[in-house]
């Protein structure tokens, strides 16, 4: 564990949330994460992954673009939507600059490639998580911007 | 006016091109939007590194060889893009106009990019079912080339084909299309470790699954069905065979040769199911590094199916119109009783004829099956097989190959009737004396050459998972399934098999030696022994036999003129060369940036540009821009871009010491200014230097390198393991970029120096010097006039900040360099290393 990884984690209390249906990596990813102290949701798919949102903050989302119910775009412009101070990781195992310039227009903090290495993926995991605390500094010395936790669910 | 006080006027001419300056806003507002640029700018390095190593690795594939799958080129070329587009972003956010230029030519290269790797075929239009008599090669894109040349063959009077019909590519086509297939495979072929056989497997296994999964569409089944109720109708056997018809299969060299599958002895219940498997066998692990291999695209290689009658085969076999290892007027004939598979498969022992090509097609060499009791084959029928394949040669212009059958009542049935594979010629010479006694003799040339390697003994898949590079590959049968192994062996040894066998065939494509009926192989050599397999003389010897001419066949490039070379230089040329001389380009301008490299070298500058403006403006009154002190005459400012000063230090200062920087890239950098050579006490080390220089610096009259506000002025940017340094020393205007990561991985140095417009003769060999300086410790170096980038990649520890002093004592001393190539004694790169090395020792 880094220095720069305990006094970020110790910092933020980063709070993760995995958007992916593959189990082999999710086993990793909590694995490497566990260890680090940073805690991490999971949800299966698009939906879920909202309706996680909706109950629990997070900093950064990881998104696999290719999920069932709903096109990662998609659910990546719901997420910056609803709750634009989050900072979302979109990670696939079919690159296509096509599908990559419309995530990052989209909103998306970083496009990254299946597989990874996970020690990057930390890496801008930390990078997108300072991102979300300079999000949070910054709504707060505007009272009018959003902020990210807790938020309202919107009225039906 | 002075320099510097001209720079807030240039700055704001080149940031904000026939526009007013904006008022500055308010200290503790222009403080924030500092570090808020600042970070921006950490964001856009990172970014730049990020695009710099996907087209890095995209220009190592080009440069060496590699054949690199198409998923590593989509993979590459979506980073760079991806962080191109990031770079853009940051840069908006850094600079005060915003610049719609470069995003216009971003959105048209990417474009353009998209457009290439989309490698967009139309689909296969036309039929979805076709009747074997009525197809010829002008059909051979809906039926496949192995269909099409086998209805060819049929048409032509005297030569039998068995009745069939084929489900063409535009049919298959659909069956991939309506299940999504391609995306779903895209999607596994991107994740697969291509040099990790096992994952190979997995993952080949994976995609065939999804493929044998997946529905055939309703009206598809219908069609096949009816066909093949009508085909048993007509007196057809009530069994068929269903083959593989590549679109690209023989075509030129490039051959698949049986690597995708045929289902033999098919009824009515599995016919769907077997087309499925013949599908499906594009994706085998073998079928996957052939086309690797090959440069070829999956997408593109489409495949029809050939539905054809079971013959109840006597004697099967194959043809080869022009004798493998024969003489020229020579042609071969294998054969074995049953069907063909055994011999094409090579786990058959087969007999062997070797006839004149011209009639009346006389035997001129014999060679039994050892097992078999009587001739399986007449020599009436060989000289009738003869004569067919000779027949089929004229016709198609081309030697052939022809795989044929023989039914009990004599009937002679051709099956397959494809160009043949041609070999590397290669002249063995008569083993040398030293040679010795072989440890194995005998058996048949497969292809010729010499390789010598480790023994490595390859009995089941599991084993093959483990071959390691440059081995002798040594099998019982030689089956495609060993055809992923090819590129990594140096020669192959195969207990049975022909020179018709397909892994021959594909061994020859790779020019890799083999032998083949070598009896007990894999018993007589041991795993891990090093010997010399010399194919042409038809000897395994032990240890290496220097005397013989190893590697001199020539071994074809399989991925000349490749879809997949294609695709390659073209999105390279739209990325851009990875050591462009940028600093002496005229061409860095927003509308003449022509590639994504382009488009990163100006909004890198801009955003410089935009950080030094901004660093003006933060604080309370105080420039973040701070001056170096103790630096007289020249100039030095610093930047803090984070994590760059020691703990503490003051920031309301104006000016600061070397001592307040904690950044170890700038001390590294520093100590290499400050050297002085033991020999030259008098004109060398910075002070001495910049005393030189004082009276060149501020020289009117001194062209500019190029349209940029750093030539005014000496600057470092830094961070904790970032600098960006930016020196005009006289004429020479250089700039350093270093980034560290501690695992070395992302680390890298950039050099580029450039001397003003040529005054004098000495210039060239100047940079010449620099450059062998600069290679003797390690850089890649490259030259455009007088202008010199040099780059040095993922190293880390004492080495990079080593090379960091290397070019901070250059900087200093290529000024020197003038003075003393006009002197007496001529400095040459020897004396610079020298004075170098005793640095580094030093320190």
């Amino acid at each position: 564990m880094s220095e720069q990884t305990v006094q970020l984690e110790a910092a933020l209390k980063i709070h993760l949330l995995l958007v992916d249906d593959d189990l082999e990596f999710k086993e990793i990813m909590q694995r490497h994460l566990g260890r680090i102290g940073i805690h991490l949701s999971v949800s299966a798919c698009c939906l879920d992954a909202l309706d996680l949102l909706e109950a629990q903050s997070a900093d950064v989302v990881i998104m696999d673009m290719n999920m069932p119910g709903m096109d990662g775009i998609q659910c990546l412009r719901k997420v910056k939507e609803r709750w634009p101070l989050v900072e979302v990781i979109i990670l696939t195992g079919h690159a296509s600059v096509k599908s990559g310039i419309e995530g990052m227009e989209s909103g998306a903090f970083d496009y990254c490639l299946k597989p990874i290495d996970v020690r990057e993926l930390i890496e801008k995991i930390e990078l997108a998580a300072q991102k979300a605390l300079i999000n949070r500094e910054d709504a707060l010395l505007v009272p009018a911007a959003p902020s990210v936790a807790p938020q309202p669910k919107p009225t039906p | 006016m002075s320099l510097s006080d001209r720079i807030p006027t240039l700055l704001r001419r080149l940031l904000r091109p026939g526009t007013a300056a904006p008022q500055p806003p308010p200290p503790d507002q222009a403080t924030r939007q500092f570090t808020a640029r600042a970070r921006s700018f950490r964001d856009l390095r990172a970014a730049r590194a990020g695009a710099l190593k996907a087209m890095a690795e995209l220009e190592t594939a080009r440069r060496d060889g590699r054949p690199p799958s198409m998923s590593f080129i989509r993979a590459r070329c979506t980073l760079a893009t991806v962080n191109v587009f990031k770079i853009i972003r940051h840069c908006n956010q850094i600079v005060d106009a915003h610049n719609d230029e470069p995003e216009r030519t971003f959105s048209r290269l990417r474009q353009r990019i998209e457009t290439i790797l989309e490698a967009r075929r139309e689909p296969v239009a036309g039929k979805k079912l076709l009747d074997l008599v009525r197809i010829d090669r002008t059909l051979a894109n809906l039926s496949g080339e192995k269909m099409a040349h086998l209805a060819e063959a049929g048409a032509i009077g005297g030569i039998r084909i068995p009745p069939g019909f084929v489900l063409s590519a535009a049919a298959t086509g659909l069956f991939f299309q309506r299940n999504q297939l391609y995306h779903q495979i895209n999607h596994i072929l991107q994740q697969i470790e291509i040099a990790d056989l096992e994952d190979l497997y997995r993952k080949s296994a994976a995609i065939q699954e999804l493929i044998r999964n997946a529905p055939m569409p309703p009206k598809l089944e219908t069609l096949l069905l009816d066909r093949f109720d009508r085909l048993i109708d007509a007196g057809a056997a009530c069994r068929v065979a269903v083959r593989s018809s590549a679109i690209a299969e023989g075509i030129g060299p490039t051959a698949f040769a049986e690597l995708y599958r045929t289902e033999l002895d098919v009824g009515r219940d599995s016919l769907i199911d077997a087309c499925k498997t013949v599908l499906a066998s594009k994706y085998t692990p073998q079928a996957i590094s052939h086309r690797l291999a090959k440069g070829l695209l999956h997408e593109q290689c489409e495949m029809a199916i050939g539905v054809l009658a079971m013959v109840e085969a006597r004697v099967s076999g194959v043809c080869h119109t022009r004798s493998i290892g024969g003489p020229n007027d020579t042609l071969d004939l294998f054969y074995a009783p049953g069907v063909a598979k055994g011999i094409v498969d090579g786990t058959r022992s087969t007999g062997h004829l070797r006839l004149e090509r011209q009639p009346p097609h006389r035997i001129v060499e014999r060679q039994e099956a050892g097992d078999a009791i009587e001739p399986w084959l007449a020599d009436t029928e060989a000289a009738v097989l003869a004569e067919i394949g000779m027949r089929l040669e004229r016709h198609f212009g081309a030697p052939r190959e022809i795989e044929w059958s023989i039914d009990p009542a004599g009937a002679l049935f051709v099956l397959q009737s494809r160009p043949a594979a041609t070999a590397p010629t290669f002249a063995g010479p008569t083993p040398p004396p030293e040679a010795g006694r072989p440890l194995l003799h005998g058996g048949v040339t497969g292809c010729d050459g010499v390789g010598c390697g480790e023994v490595f003994v390859v009995r089941t898949v599991q084993e093959a998972l483990r071959c390691p590079r440059r081995a002798v590959l040594v099998v019982r049968h030689p089956l495609p399934e060993w055809a992923p192994l090819l590129h990594r062996a140096v020669a192959l040894v195969a207990e049975t098999g022909s020179e018709a066998c397909h892994l021959a065939i594909l061994a020859r494509e790779f020019g890799l030696p083999t032998l083949l009926s070598m009896n007990r192989a894999t018993e007589l050599l041991a795993n891990g022994a090093l010997v010399t397999v010399d194919a042409s003389a038809r000897a395994v010897y032990q240890g290496r036999i220097d005397s013989l001419p190893s590697q001199t066949v020539d071994r074809p490039d399989p991925l000349e003129s490749s879809p997949i070379r294609r695709i390659l230089a073209e999105v390279l040329d739209l990325l851009g060369p990875l050591m462009p001389l940028a600093s002496s380009s005229p061409g860095l301008r927003a509308d003449r940036c022509q590639t994504l490299h382009d488009i990163m070298q100006l909004c890198h500058e801009q955003a410089m540009a935009g950080i030094f403006e901004c660093s003006r403006r933060a604080g309370s009154g105080q420039e973040a821009a701070k001056r170096l002190h103790d630096t007289l005459p020249i100039r030095w400012w610093v930047v803090d871009l984070g994590g760059a000063m020691i703990p503490g230090y003051d920031r309301s200062r104006s000016d600061i010491e070397i001592t307040d920087i904690a950044s170890p890239l700038l001390h590294a950098f520093w100590t290499g200014m400050q050297h002085v050579p033991r020999q030259k006490p008098a004109a060398s080390g910075l002070r001495a230097a910049a005393a030189a220089l004082f009276r060149t610096a501020r020289r009117d009259g001194l062209a500019p390198i190029r349209a940029s506000f750093f030539r005014q002025k000496n600057y470092f940017l830094l961070s904790q393991k970032y600098c960006n340094l930016s020196m005009y020393f006289g004429r020479l205007f250089a700039t350093v970029e270093a980034m560290l990561d501690d695992r070395g991985r992302d680390s890298s140095i950039a050099f580029r120096c450039a001397y003003g417009p040529a005054d004098d003769s000495r210039q060239s060999r100047r940079i010449e010097i620099l450059a062998e300086v600069l290679e003797h410790f390690g850089f890649r170096t490259a030259r455009a006039g007088e202008a010199l980038t040099a780059r040095m990649d993922q190293e880390s520890g004492p080495v990079f900040f080593d090379r960091l002093k290397v070019l901070g004592y250059l900087v200093v001393h290529a000024r020197q360099l003038d003075a003393e190539l006009a002197g007496p004694i001529r400095p040459d790169r020897d004396t610079c290393i020298q004075a170098i090395e005793e640095m580094l020792h030093h320190e």
